[in-house]
């Protein structure tokens, strides 16, 4: 028996309570991991940090024109440039949703192919015919899609000049994302096609994407882009990345506080009754541990077995939480967009060691001055 | 059995005074007590409750300090020692057998006897076989894979001595080790502390009310308000 080895027996001795607490512990560390897991797929994990949008100074909702390209092209600094328009719609029922991002598919491959997924006879096929669509896997697989079925997406305000909101597309392919966490939940058509066909908006797009040259600051290049821009009608609004989509979320509400606020809620009640139960269990062994102490364990030895035990519990219920938290991710919704990344892990790890600790200490520290001629009285 | 070889006073408490605070009040427990054991001796200690013969008993074993005079033990002058002190010294050198047993009940017999050489730097075999060993010397090797619950109280008594043997301290200190016993139990009990006094020449201080389990003592010492009475009696 080693002294981990009694830790673990003490911590067992009563297997309802110590199965009861992990399962506390291990619904407060699944909350976490979605909760996490939201917050990346909400703030932009698998962005890459130095591409820059460039989006209306106005608001991000409204569109550019599609000529500030040649602009963007020729700017000091830039290596390569990428343009979107994007059109929400449905599948069947409204609650059904599909994205549409239209491209030019030469300029998308080189700026987003490697993110997504993409590989030339893809783009082959989507340049192939106009209205060729190129499905993300998670999409595709909402949607029960394979490639050469043809499919129609409901727009919910992109209308086609003859008035229709249906557009008709055949699947060309599915792009799978470079790793799980990417977003692949929206689907990729040609920009010719859709601007040709859309009654409004000809000629716009939401945004671009800019490469900088290799060198370049991002950061400076920024103000430089709207520089260029500044005194026409439409004004840009340059940023990297992870920067857009933090304050596109900003714009429904501050998501990431509330949601916050709520698990931390959740995460400090549960502590707060780990922490009162494994008071509690060591108040019922007070007579042991002066036995313990009798037969030549030191303060510090009671001390580090007391928190082993909570470090036990956490650490076993952590770790479910955090398995719990990752198969929900993997099996929700891809809408959600839920993005469980390595840095997830770590987090539960400290916050587990960190909470096993503290859990621990209060019981720990009284069991540690118990006088062992006090403990006595205890029986 | 061979008479036990004295050598040394073992152990010396020297104009010893102790009291403790109770609802505002001190209540003196000793004054200017003193007392002579020699090695391999093997010491009842009797009186009624509230005597002072579990603080004795307590001091003894470094868990509770005398507020003023000397207490030696060996070469281990006890009053001068710190807690953390205390406490290692209690590890290597004595080995303490309770009244209820006091073992953790959801460790088996050999596993509670392990816990004090986890303070050890043993390996699992020697760690093992010094288990085996001493469980066997107790008689209770057969029952060394039972947990608490699967053994009587002469058992669990049994399991409580090698605990407190499983160091190989010089000094027992026992507290009324048969007081749950039944007279069968007590009485193997006894003879097996004999043992462990007079073949392995373990030094014994025991505080009783049963004036049986005195017979197999070599003194008895009668404690009546912190102080010995001359009932003193050779076993």
């Amino acid at each position: 028996m080693t002294f981990l080895g009694l830790a673990s027996k003490n911590a067992w001795r009563k297997p309802g309570r110590t199965i009861l607490l992990i399962v506390s512990v291990t619904i407060a560390f699944a909350l976490y991991a979605v909760l996490q897991a939201f917050l990346n797929g909400a703030s932009g994990a698998a962005v890459d940090q130095g591409r820059l949008v460039v989006a209306n100074g106005a608001s991000a909702a409204q569109s550019l024109p599609v000529r500030y390209l040649d602009t963007l092209e020729t700017l000091d600094g830039v290596d390569d440039v990428a343009f979107s328009a994007r059109m929400r719609g449905f599948v069947g029922t409204e609650d059904n949703i599909a994205v549409v991002t239209a491209v030019d598919p030469e300029r998308g491959y080189r700026v987003f192919g490697q993110e997504l997924g993409l590989d030339p006879a893809m783009i082959e096929g989507l340049s192939a015919e106009r209205d060729a669509l190129l499905v993300g896997q998670m999409l595709a697989r909402a949607m029960g899609w394979q490639v050469g079925d043809r499919v129609s997406i409901t727009g919910f305000h992109d209308v086609q000049k003859d008035g229709s909101r249906n557009w008709a597309f055949t699947v060309a392919g599915i792009f799978p994302g470079k790793t799980a966490s990417t977003d692949t939940y929206f689907a990729i058509a040609q920009y010719g096609y859709f601007n040709a066909m859309r009654q409004n908006g000809a000629d716009t797009v939401k945004n671009f994407v800019v490469i900088p040259a290799e060198g370049v600051d991002p950061q400076s290049l920024a103000p430089k882009i709207d520089a260029q821009f500044a005194n026409s009608p439409y004004p840009t609004r340059t940023q990297s990345e992870k920067q857009f989509l933090q304050s596109f979320m900003r714009q429904i509400g501050d998501l990431k506080a509330v949601v916050g606020m709520v698990v931390a809620a959740a995460l400090i009640t549960i502590f707060m009754i780990v922490v009162n139960t494994m008071a509690f269990a060591v108040r019922e062994r007070t007579f042991e541990i002066g036995v313990l102490k009798s037969i030549g364990l030191s303060r510090h030895r009671i001390m580090s077995l007391i928190l082993s035990e909570s470090l036990l519990v956490f650490t076993i219920g952590g770790a479910l939480g955090g398995i719990l938290g990752w198969i929900a991710c993997r099996f929700a919704d891809p809408s959600i967009g839920l993005v469980f990344s390595v840095a997830g892990w770590v987090n539960i790890a400290a916050l587990t060691l960190g909470l096993g600790l503290l859990s621990g200490l209060l019981p720990a520290l009284n069991a540690m001055r118990l006088p062992i001629v006090q403990t006595f009285k205890a029986r | 059995m061979s008479d036990p070889i004295r050598l040394q006073s073992f152990i010396t408490l020297s104009e010893i005074d102790k009291s403790y605070r109770m609802g505002g009040q001190t209540v003196p427990i000793f004054q200017d007590l003193s007392l002579t054991i020699e090695q391999g001796e093997f010491v009842a200690v009797m009186g009624p409750s509230g005597s002072g013969k579990s603080t004795i008993l307590n001091m003894l074993g470094g868990i509770d300090r005398p507020d003023r005079g000397k207490l030696t033990i060996g070469n281990s002058q006890l009053h001068r020692m710190g807690e953390g002190a205390l406490t290692a010294w209690r590890a290597q050198h004595v080995g303490i057998v309770f009244q209820f047993y006091n073992l953790l009940p959801m460790l088996t017999a050999a596993q509670n006897v392990e816990i004090p050489l986890l303070l050890k730097p043993l390996n699992a075999r020697s760690r093992r076989e010094r288990i085996r060993t001493v469980l066997d010397l107790v008689g209770i090797g057969d029952r060394a894979h039972h947990l608490p619950s699967q053994l009587s109280g002469g058992q669990q008594q049994r399991v409580g001595i090698a605990r407190a043997l499983i160091s190989d301290p010089q000094l027992l200190l026992c507290d009324e080790p048969t007081g749950d016993l039944d007279r069968k139990s007590a009485t193997e009990i006894m003879e097996m502390l004999q043992f462990l006094n007079k073949e392995l020449g373990k030094t014994i201080v025991m505080v009783t009310h049963d004036p049986e389990s005195t017979r197999y003592a070599d003194r008895t010492l009668f404690l009546n308000k912190g102080v010995f009475e001359s009932r003193e009696v050779a076993a």
